[in-house]
C-alpha cells in the first residue's frame, strides 16, 4: 500500500481530451437515462403520420408537405433539445453541488464547459442523424409508392411513353430523397448548435434552471426574427449606420436565419456547396463566440 | 526537471499551508458584503489529522473550498503540497468530499467511480482495478451495480470518500464525513480514516461530532466568527496542566475506596473528580465559540 504515498503526481495538463471526452460522454448518459431520447420516439410518429396524410395533393405536392412537415418537426426538436439539455446541465450541477465534486478534481473549468457542450452537440448531432437516416427511409418509400402509381396511372391512360415515364420520375425524384436533404439536416444542427451554445451561456450568468430555459428561448425567438427586425427598424437609416447596427445586433443575438436553408430543401432547389461552407463557418463562429463569453464568466464565477 | 520538482516538494514540508486567509462574499444586489473568513492562517504537516472544529457558519466549509480553488481568497492564500490552491495542478494530490454529497443519480456506483477516475487520467485496467478496490474498501461492493439516486445518506458519504480516493491523493479533505449519518456508519467512516491515516494519509477534516474528532485528530484549530480561535496538539488542548486523570476499568469499590485512602491524608494532591470519564473537547468548544447568529 506504498503505492498511496507516490511522490511524483502523474503529470497534469492544461487540455485533456480524455477528459473532455469523459464528461461529454457522462453529459449524454445523463441526457439519455433522463428519458429525452422520447423526443425521438414522437418523431417517428410525426413522420409516419404526415407520410400518409395529404392522399389527395398531386404527387410533387404530397412530397413537399411531406418534408415541410419533418423539417419542421426537425427544427423544433432540435431547438427544444439544444436549449433543455443545456439548460438542465450546468444550473443543476451547481444546485446539486455536483460541481464541487467535478472541479475539485484536476479539471480546468473550461474543459468542463467544452465537455458539457460536446456532450450536447453529440446528442443533437446523433438524434439528427437518427431522424436523417429514418427519414430519408420513408421519403424513398413514398417517392418509389407515388412513382410506381403515377406509372400505374399513365398505363391505364395508355400514355406510357419513354418519355412521359421519364419526365414523371424526374420530377418525382427532383422532389424526393436528393443529397440535398441532408444539406438541409446539417443546417439545422448548425442552428441547433449556435443555440446550445447560447443556452450554455445563458446557463452560466444564471444559476436557476427554469431562467435559463425561458431567457434562451426569448433569445431563440429574437434571433429568429433578426432579419425582420433589420429590414423594418433599420430601413431608414443611412447604409453605413444600417451595416454597423446590423453587426452589433448579430453580435448580441445570434442571427439564426443564416441557418435557413431548409426552404430550398423543400422547394426542392439545391443549396449551393459554397453557402453550406459559409454557414458552417458562421455557426462555428457564433459556437467559439458564446462559448468564449461563456469561459469568461465561468471561469470568475465564485461556486 | 523531474528531480528539480521533487527537491522543492521535499524542501516544502507543509502538506497544507493557509496563510492570512480573508475571503469576502461580496453581497448581491444590495445586500452588504459578508466575511465568512478572516485572516486565517494554518498550517498541517504531511501525515497529520487535522481537525477544523466551530459552530456552523462560522467558515470552515469556505476554508475548505479556498484550499480546493473552488474559491478564490479575497486576501492571503492557500497552498496544497507546495503548490498553489488556483492551480488545477494542485488537486491532483487532493481528495475531497463535500458537506452533503451529491452524485449523478442516473449513474450506478461503479460508474460514479469511473467517471471520476477518469476526470483524475486515470484508465483502462488500472481504473477498473482502483474503482473496485475503492467500493471494497469502503464497503460497497454489493450496492456497486445500483443508481446512486437510490443510496441512503451513509451510503452518499462512502461513495463521496472513494471517489475522493479514487487517484490515490496524499490529502484528504473531509467536509463533515458523518454529518447524519447513523452511529454504526459514522463509525465505519471513523475508523476507514484511522486506517487510511494509517497509509499515511493527511487529512483535514471538519465535525460536529466532537468525540469522534477527539478519536481521530492530531490537531484541532477552533474557528468561531471566521477567525481561528484555538489552535493547537488534541492533547495539549484538553488536558489541564496541574491535573491527572487516571482511567481504571473494571475497579472494584474496595480498591477505589484505597484510592481515595491514599490521597485523604496528602496536604498537596486531592482528588478532583472520581466518576465516569466524559468528553472534554466539547466543553472546550462550547466555551470558545459564539454561536453565530447569537451576536449582531
Ligand atoms: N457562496 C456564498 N455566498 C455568500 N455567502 C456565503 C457563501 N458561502 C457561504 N457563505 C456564508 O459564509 C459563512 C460561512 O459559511 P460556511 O463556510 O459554509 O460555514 P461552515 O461550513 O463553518 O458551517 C456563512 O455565514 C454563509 O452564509
Ligand atoms: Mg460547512
Amino acid at each position: 500500500m506504498s503505492s498511496t504515498l507516490k511522490s511524483s503526481p502523474r503529470k497534469y495538463r492544461a487540455f485533456s481530451p480524455a477528459r473532455v471526452w469523459a464528461l461529454a460522454t457522462n453529459t449524454v448518459t445523463q441526457l439519455v437515462r433522463m428519458k429525452i431520447l422520447f423526443l425521438l420516439l414522437l418523431f417517428v410518429v410525426i413522420v409516419v403520420a404526415a407520410a400518409f396524410a395529404f392522399p389527395t395533393r398531386s404527387p410533387e405536392q404530397q412530397l413537399k408537405l411531406l418534408k415541410d412537415v419533418v423539417f419542421g418537426a426537425l427544427q423544433v426538436f432540435s431547438i427544444v433539445m439544444a436549449i433543455s439539455a443545456t439548460a438542465l446541465l450546468l444550473p443543476r450541477d451547481v444546485e446539486d453541488r455536483t460541481l464541487y465534486t467535478i472541479l475539485s478534481k484536476p479539471v480546468p473549468r473550461h474543459e468542463y464547459l467544452v465537455g458539457k457542450l460536446l456532450g450536447v452537440l453529440l446528442l443533437i448531432g446523433g438524434g439528427l442523424l437518427f431522424m436523417d437516416v429514418f427519414f430519408s427511409g420513408v421519403l424513398w418509400l413514398k417517392q418509389t409508392m407515388i412513382t410506381a402509381a403515377n406509372i400505374e396511372a399513365l398505363k391505364s391512360e395508355q400514355s406510357d411513353t419513354p418519355e412521359n415515364i421519364a419526365a414523371v420520375r424526374a420530377l418525382i425524384a427532383h422532389q424526393g430523397l436528393t443529397w440535398n436533404l441532408h444539406a438541409g439536416v446539417w443546417c439545422v444542427f448548425l442552428k441547433a448548435a449556435v443555440v446550445a451554445s447560447l443556452a450554455l451561456l445563458m446557463s452560466c450568468i444564471a444559476t436557476s434552471t427554469l431562467f435559463t430555459i425561458l431567457v434562451s428561448f426569448c433569445f431563440t425567438i429574437a434571433g429568429q426574427g433578426q432579419g425582420l427586425l433589420r429590414s423594418f427598424v433599420f430601413k431608414s437609416l443611412p447604409v453605413t449606420w444600417k451595416k454597423i447596427c446590423s453587426f452589433v445586433l448579430a453580435l448580441l443575438l445570434p442571427d439564426l436565419g443564416l441557418f435557413d436553408q431548409v426552404q430550398a430543401v423543400i422547394e426542392g432547389n439545391s443549396i449551393p456547396l459554397a453557402t453550406l461552407a459559409e454557414t458552417t463557418g458562421f455557426a462555428a463562429a457564433y459556437v467559439v463566440l458564446y462559448a468564449g463569453v461563456a469561459h469568461l464568466i465561468f471561469s470568475e464565477k465564485e461556486l | 526537471m523531474i528531480e528539480e520538482k521533487k527537491q522543492s516538494k521535499s524542501e516544502s514540508p507543509k502538506a497544507v499551508s493557509v496563510e492570512n486567509l480573508t475571503k469576502i462574499f461580496q453581497g448581491a444586489m444590495g445586500r452588504k458584503p459578508l466575511t465568512a473568513v478572516r485572516e486565517l492562517s494554518f498550517n498541517v504537516a504531511p501525515g497529520e489529522v487535522y481537525g477544523l472544529i466551530g459552530p456552523n457558519g462560522c467558515g470552515k466549509s469556505t476554508t475548505m473550498k479556498v484550499m480546493l480553488g473552488l474559491l478564490k481568497p479575497t486576501v492571503g492564500s492557500a497552498s496544497v503540497f507546495g503548490h498553489d490552491s488556483d492551480a488545477v495542478a494542485s488537486r491532483h494530490d487532493v481528495g475531497f468530499l463535500p458537506e452533503n454529497p451529491y452524485f449523478y443519480k442516473h449513474l450506478t456506483g461503479r460508474e460514479t467511480l469511473r467517471f471520476f477516475g477518469k476526470l483524475c487520467g486515470l484508465g483502462g485496467s488500472e481504473l477498473r482495478d482502483r474503482a473496485d478496490a475503492m467500493l471494497d474498501l469502503t464497503g460497497l461492493k454489493n450496492a456497486a451495480d445500483r443508481r446512486v439516486g437510490g443510496y441512503s445518506k451513509g451510503m452518499l458519504q462512502r461513495i463521496g470518500l472513494a471517489q475522493a480516493l479514487i487517484h490515490e491523493p496524499r490529502l484528504l479533505i473531509l467536509d463533515e464525513p458523518t454529518a447524519g449519518v447513523d452511529p454504526a456508519g459514522s463509525r465505519r467512516i471513523r475508523d476507514l480514516i484511522l486506517e487510511l491515516k494509517a497509509r499515511g494519509i493527511t487529512f483535514v477534516v471538519t465535525s460536529h461530532l466532537l468525540e469522534q474528532m477527539q478519536e481521530v485528530c492530531d490537531r484541532v484549530g477552533i474557528m468561531s466568527q471566521g477567525r481561528m480561535v484555538r489552535e493547537g496538539r488534541l492533547e495539549d488542548l484538553i488536558s489541564v496542566e496541574n491535573q491527572t486523570e487516571i482511567i481504571i476499568e473494571g475497579a472494584s469499590a474496595e480498591q477505589l475506596a484505597q484510592v481515595r485512602a491514599i490521597f485523604a491524608g496528602s496536604s498537596g494532591a486531592k482528588i478532583m473528580s472520581l466518576g465516569k470519564p466524559r468528553t472534554t473537547l466539547e466543553r472546550l468548544f462550547l466555551e470558545t465559540t459564539v454561536q453565530t447568529g447569537d451576536e449582531e
